[in-house]
């Protein structure tokens, strides 16, 4: 009986050691990096399943993100237009620039929390993050790039498939690696660390006017920006007039559904504060601007959002409150992680001045 | 649904693609005229296609293969495909187009990269057969037509099945030859003029009538 069960632990044993063996040969052994959910956020929609995060990954991504071979003439990077003191957004572009000074055609976002992020772009065309950095690199007003064209240079690059075989386990190099590497970094771009997060742990406590603030927040603004996301992702009509020139229908130009016309994706507002200027074509100057629309400007049409029929009325005393509470949702951690900043410039690099808000 | 695989495998049988323009065997130089009276010249013609499977004559469903396939007239060999023998087969059945997981599950590799170019970047989803030429009727920059469809999801989904019936007294050994008459793309099911629509990119309802268009182009070869 001894013997019997010796034996059969061994048999197990070697049964468990071959399944490592086999598991070592094709994953590589790059080291996993847990993702760690801020405590009453909601379960992530990105599948971390298919593309666990490890240091060699993000490490990839990174480098990736922040290299202008990615573009046609090298000049563009995906840093160029999502710089970190502007929470990763266009800083003070309402249009960022592409290649030899072409001018995009909508405001380059904020990036961040993108693991709970389901589709991506104003429009919301694009289905899942590894896909998203395929539409800039290829724009011809952006990065002007053929994806052929940008694996063909990193396989010719010294360094590259080095950095493939350690984050991937070999040294192919194709799109599906170069999105997944892409989005290991995005991925670890987490902003929870506002004062609003601190208030909400516990840890800190509002101003008065940032309480107010909050109140007013909670009953004119929350239905489309949700804490803790700031943005339930859906798709609106703001009553932002069609632009005369760019002539964007958004959402509509993706689902060909009349009822969508001028719909666009509802932007989260942690990082506000320094995200300027706002709305999909970056219309809005400042904070006060976006105020003025919503109390006085909006022009309701037949997909204008139910919830703001009758515009959206604000005194000027809730402007002034909203505007406190909404710099609680500056995470000035976020801003200044070396994880997240750019190699050789780091977190030193400053803003121009601020005018806006 | 194993067992038809595994049965099946034992020999094997090729489908080979006959590029065709009405009843002219297609060349990239030549010019046609297409039924509205345009004349066509044609660079590009490419279209995915999978799910193949054959009815057999007790009716059982036989699956020929899992994998995508990218027929392309610059490729001479992505014009033949080679499947587990086609006994007893008395129709052949297969998709146009890219089944709409791999439109939603991020990035494939292989004969699905994006980086082949059958890829829209700028909103997501394949591009399930394009077709590119000029033509003097084309009022744009070089008289270029362009045509790319793509679409997966309703009411706009451009995948096509395609069934063809199989000769009966067909001899097994030899190929399937399967006409292709890209002239169908202008006049299938809905009638296109280059000079009014010489551009599709994009889902939606001239893609889908372009769909439908070129889901009529095949038939087997009566040779067979």
């Amino acid at each position: 009986m001894q013997l019997k069960r010796t034996i059969f632990f061994i048999i197990l044993l070697v049964i468990i050691c071959a399944g490592f063996i086999g598991i070592n040969k094709n994953v590589s052994t790059a080291k996993r990096v847990p993702f760690t959910v801020p405590k009453g956020w909601p379960k992530p929609v990105y599948d971390f399943s298919k593309n666990p995060l490890t240091e060699e990954g993000i490490a990839l991504g990174k480098r990736l993100f922040y290299d202008g071979q990615l573009s046609k003439d090298g000049t563009i990077s995906c840093g160029s237009c999502h710089q970190q003191f502007g929470a990763f957004n266009s800083y003070d572009h309402p249009l960022s620039h592409g290649l030899e000074n072409a001018l995009t055609t909508r405001n380059a976002p904020a990036l961040f929390n993108l693991a709970w992020q389901k589709e991506f772009m104003w429009d919301g065309g694009i289905n899942h993050l590894d896909l998203q950095p395929l539409a800039p690199i290829t724009a011809h007003n952006e990065m002007g790039e053929d994806i052929d064209n940008v694996l063909t240079k990193l396989k010719k690059n010294k360094q590259y498939p080095k950095l493939f075989k350690a984050a991937f386990g070999d040294e192919t190099i194709n799109t599906q690696r170069l999105g997944k590497a892409l989005s290991q970094f995005l991925l670890t771009m987490v902003s929870s660390n506002s004062k609003y997060d601190r208030v909400m742990r516990g840890e800190d406590s509002f101003l008065l006017s940032e309480k107010l603030g909050h109140d007013i927040f909670k009953t004119k603004c929350a239905q489309c920006h949700a804490a803790p996301l700031f943005t339930d992702y859906s798709y609106r009509n703001t009553g932002m007039p069609l632009e005369p020139f760019l002539k964007d229908l958004g959402r509509m130009t993706i689902t060909n559904d009349a009822a969508d016309s001028l719909k666009f994706r509802v932007p989260s507002l942690r990082n506000v504060s320094v995200s300027f200027p706002y709305g999909h074509d970056g219309r809005f100057f400042s904070l006060i601007n976006v105020f003025e629309h919503y109390r006085n400007n909006m022009q309701i049409g037949p997909t204008t959002d139910v919830l703001l029929k009758n515009k959206l009325p604000l005194s000027n005393y809730e402007i002034g409150q909203l505007r406190a509470f909404l710099q609680t949702l500056t995470d000035s951690v976020f801003l200044k992680d070396p994880r997240f900043s750019e190699p050789g410039i780091g977190v030193n690099s400053n803003p121009p001045l601020d005018q806006h808000n | 649904m194993l067992l038809g695989f595994n049965n099946m495998a034992t020999s094997q049988s090729t489908v080979q693609f006959k590029m065709m323009f009405n009843n002219q065997t297609f060349h990239k130089d030549s010019s046609y005229t297409n039924s509205a009276g345009d004349t066509v010249q044609i660079h590009r013609f490419m279209f995915y296609t999978n799910k193949w499977k054959l009815i057999t004559s007790n009716n059982d469903t036989i699956h020929l293969s899992k994998d995508h396939f990218l027929i392309n007239i610059e490729k001479e060999q992505s014009m033949a495909l080679t499947f587990p023998k086609l006994a007893n087969a008395t129709k052949i059945i297969f998709d146009i187009g890219v089944d709409s997981i791999l439109n939603t599950t991020g990035i494939q590799t292989g004969i699905l990269d994006p980086a082949i170019g059958m890829f829209w970047t700028w909103r997501t989803g394949y591009i399930m057969a394009k077709l590119h030429g000029v033509s003097p009727q084309a009022k744009t920059a070089g008289n270029r037509f362009s045509y790319e469809v793509g679409g997966f999801q309703s009411p706009y989904n451009s995948v096509r099945t395609i069934v063809l019936e199989l000769p009966t007294h067909r001899e097994k050994s030899k190929p399937i030859t399967i006409q292709t008459n890209m002239a169908n793309w202008f006049n299938g099911k809905h009638p296109i003029q280059i000079g009014i629509t010489p551009n599709c990119h994009n889902a939606g309802k001239l893609a889908m009538q372009l769909a439908d268009n070129y889901a009529t182009m095949f038939s087997i070869d009566p040779s067979n």
